[in-house]
């Protein structure tokens, strides 16, 4: 049995959001590349690519698929928390290179969650919504870490090589200790998220009955290792910096494996 | 005549690894400039030590290759006559050598175009020259001049304004690191005047405190209290590094005081908070190594060059402007020392000729004043005045022409035509035109109305 709900076709909106993420990518790179008078054209495709994808997440949920309700929803999900933490911080602080880094990551995120086979259709319990969503949000607030992490490195290794007329030095509006900080801060907000939807998780497979010797799961506790350690160490021996940005992006890439495994798996039913 | 020269080496011919093999410490300067003017065929010299330049300044004895035997002289003395030292050796001579100290002074040949701190450190060396009386008239002319130069470029072109001095970059280069620099440590390693300038725009951006450090307590002391910071014992600088974000290092050492291993040990201890190393001393104070510990930023003073050629850009035309002011100052330059000879004749002939002038014309006008007169009448006395100036000018080099020989008398003449631009007629035998009776130079302009009654 087919459910219909989980293979609803694309809104426009979505094509909306696809474009103008793809158009805001192209003209945050030449707002880096100095020309600065697009900036505002810039921000207001992320904020069309922002909007837009939020009316396609609503419309799919006039038609029953929440958020949470797979794992591909889930990662549509985690797009629109990128492209608009990265708005939120726009607000704030000058970030042309971040968006040069989210914007790409939003539209892939995207376009996997929009496009890819739709697969068996999946019977959530509650608790696996809950689980899913918490996990999403966390795994969000992650990503958004692991972009400044990233920039940090680009930026980080512009200045110890002395590449002062780097792009990734052009945005006098995002030094390194902020970026450390900022990311640092994430961190925290999005450890404690995504432990609650780890013990959720585990509880939940408990509930289901399956093994947890699934390779996800696995890779599942690496991330939470990680970010434990990472703050553990940034705690006890103040690791900062180039370490703890490597680190960042290390837990990160585990969970988005973990995405990538329950993505195929889904997909191949 | 007394030719002026450069020679040196600077951040256009030469890396910091060979300008600090050339570099003299402040209290060298006296003992070399002396041993230059002793030595060698130099009568004047002013010695400039930075860390982006080794000029000296000199004025060649007439007939001498004074220029070649400092350059030899310097490498000899620095024990650095290895071949990428002496390519690196530039000298230029007359024309050629004042254009470059007007250019330096006025900072266009600075690593840091516009830059003022150049100008601060040539009247120094200019200063200290004067105190070991090396320095002398030659040099003192083309400096001064120098320095005059320098005033306009600065007052009339572009060219200081931005951030582009070694004090603003240590500021971006912070900036690049920390964002705002609120609540940031600065700490001044070594007393040198580019640090305390640097820590002070740091400190003035924002940075909380400074802190001055240097093996000579009373030292440091002076340069803290110049600059509003505190002085700090050199014992403690491991301490004072744990807890400073900014580091400015400027020392004398020949041998690097931040060493990796000591940057191990300080980074542990601020728990890997990130610190800035400006390090522009040459020799380089800092070790290389420490910048592959993380969160350590060292930049020595060839990586400042580097920030800098992203902000030159805009400066680049102002220094258009510059260098053409630098030019036309030259040239008058150039000018006035071929001209310096002839000024007094010139200043006494104006006012010989002023003070004639002045004299009848105040009579005339006397006489104006005291009598009525008709239009015609008046018109007539200031025609009369008019020659009686003339001829009394005339009076004195008519009577010496007439009264010098043949040979003399036609140059004299042949001068003549030239400074008035006269064209001579051809001798066809007749007589010099006479300078009227009333011409000359005791003759009193007569009365007009005593002429109109003789005429009646």
């Amino acid at each position: 049995m087919t459910t219909p709900l989980l293979s609803v076709a694309p809104s426009p909106a979505f094509w909306v959001a696809a474009i103008a993420y793809a158009a805001a990518a192209v003209a945050l790179f030449a707002v880096l590349a100095g020309s600065t008078k697009l900036r505002p054209i810039a921000l207001a495709l992320v904020a069309t690519a922002f909007v837009a994808h939020g009316v396609d997440i609503g419309w799919r949920g006039t038609l029953g698929v929440h958020p949470a309700a797979s794992v591909r929803e889930a990662l549509g999900f985690l797009s629109w928390i990128l492209s608009g933490g990265y708005l939120l911080a726009s607000v704030r602080y000058r970030l042309t290179l971040g968006g040069v880094v989210v914007m790409p990551i939003s539209l892939v995120l995207l376009l996997c969650a929009r496009l890819s086979p739709a697969g068996s259709p999946e019977d959530f319990s509650a608790l696996g919504r809950i689980h899913i969503s918490l996990a999403t949000v966390g795994v969000g607030v992650f990503a958004l870490a692991g972009a400044l992490s990233a920039i940090y490195l680009v930026e980080e290794r512009a200045l110890k090589r002395k590449k002062f007329d780097s792009l990734a030095l052009k945005d006098k509006a995002a030094p390194l200790e902020p970026l450390d900080r900022m990311s640092h801060r994430l961190i925290w907000v999005g450890f404690p998220i995504f432990t609650v939807a780890l013990v959720l998780g585990a509880m939940w497979t408990a509930r289901l009955g399956e093994n947890l010797d699934r390779p996800e799961y696995a890779l599942a506790a690496v991330t939470w290792l990680s970010f434990a350690a990472l703050l553990v160490a940034r705690q006890i021996y103040g690791w900062r910096g180039r370490r703890a940005a490597r680190l960042t992006l290390a837990g990160f890439a585990t969970a988005l494996a973990v995405l990538a495994i329950y993505l195929v798996r889904r997909m191949l039913g | 005549m007394s030719e002026l020269f450069v020679v040196g080496i600077s951040w256009r011919t030469a890396d910091v690894a060979v300008r600090e093999k050339l570099a003299f410490r402040e209290d060298e300067l006296s003992s070399v400039l002396a041993a230059v003017t002793g030595a060698l065929p130099v009568a004047e010299a002013v010695l400039l030590s930075t860390c982006n330049r080794v000029e000296l300044y000199g004025v060649a004895k007439p007939g001498s290759d004074a220029a070649s035997a400092v350059r030899a002289f310097i490498a000899d003395d620095r024990k650095a006559r290895s071949n990428d030292v002496m390519n690196a050796i530039y000298d230029h001579r007359g024309p050629a050598a004042i254009r470059h100290v007007f250019r330096v002074a006025s900072s266009l040949d600075s690593l840091v175009v516009g830059e003022a701190q150049i100008l601060g450190q040539l009247k120094a060396a200019y200063a200290l020259a004067g105190g070991a009386g090396t320095s002398g008239p030659v040099l003192a002319r083309a400096l001064e001049r120098a320095f005059r130069v320098a005033k306009r470029v600065r007052t009339e072109t572009t060219i200081a304004r931005g951030s582009a001095n070694v004090a603003s970059v240590a500021v971006e280069l912070a900036g690049n690191v920390f964002g705002k620099l609120e609540g940031k440590h600065v700490l001044v390693v070594g007393a040198g005047k580019m640090s305390s300038l640097a820590a002070r725009h740091l400190y003035t951006n924002g940075a909380e405190k400074i802190v001055v450090t240097n093996r000579s307590p009373e030292k440091a002391a002076a340069l803290a209290d110049e600059i509003d910071g505190a002085a700090a014992p050199w014992a403690e600088l491991e301490t004072l590094l744990a807890k400073a974000d900014v580091v400015i290092s400027s020392t004398g050492a020949r041998e690097p005081i931040l060493t990796r291993a000591l940057f191990k040990r300080v980074m542990k201890a601020r728990r890997w908070k990130p610190i800035v190393v400006i390090d522009i001393a040459v020799p380089r104070d800092a070790e290389p190594e420490i910048e592959k510990i993380d969160g350590v930023f060292r930049y020595d003073i060839d990586d400042l060059e580097k920030v800098v050629r992203g902000t030159l850009a805009d400066r680049a035309k102002a220094a258009e402007h510059a260098g053409a002011i630098v030019e036309h100052e030259a040239v008058q330059f150039e000018q006035w020392q071929r001209t310096r000879g002839v000024v007094p004749a010139i200043n006494a002939l104006r006012g010989h000729f002023n003070a004639i002038a002045e004299a009848e014309l105040q009579k005339v006008l006397d006489q104006l004043e005291r009598r009525d007169h008709t239009p015609a009448q008046s018109r007539e006395a200031m025609q009369r005045t008019i020659r009686l100036v003339i001829n009394k000018l005339l009076h004195q080099p008519t009577a010496a022409l007439r009264g010098s020989a043949a040979d003399e008398g036609s140059l004299r003449a042949s001068v003549l035509a030239d400074l008035f631009g006269l064209e001579l007629a051809a001798d066809d035998g007749s007589e010099p035109a006479d300078e009227p009776e009333s011409g000359g130079p005791s003759s009193e302009p007569q009365d007009p109305s005593a002429e109109r009654k003789a005429q009646a």
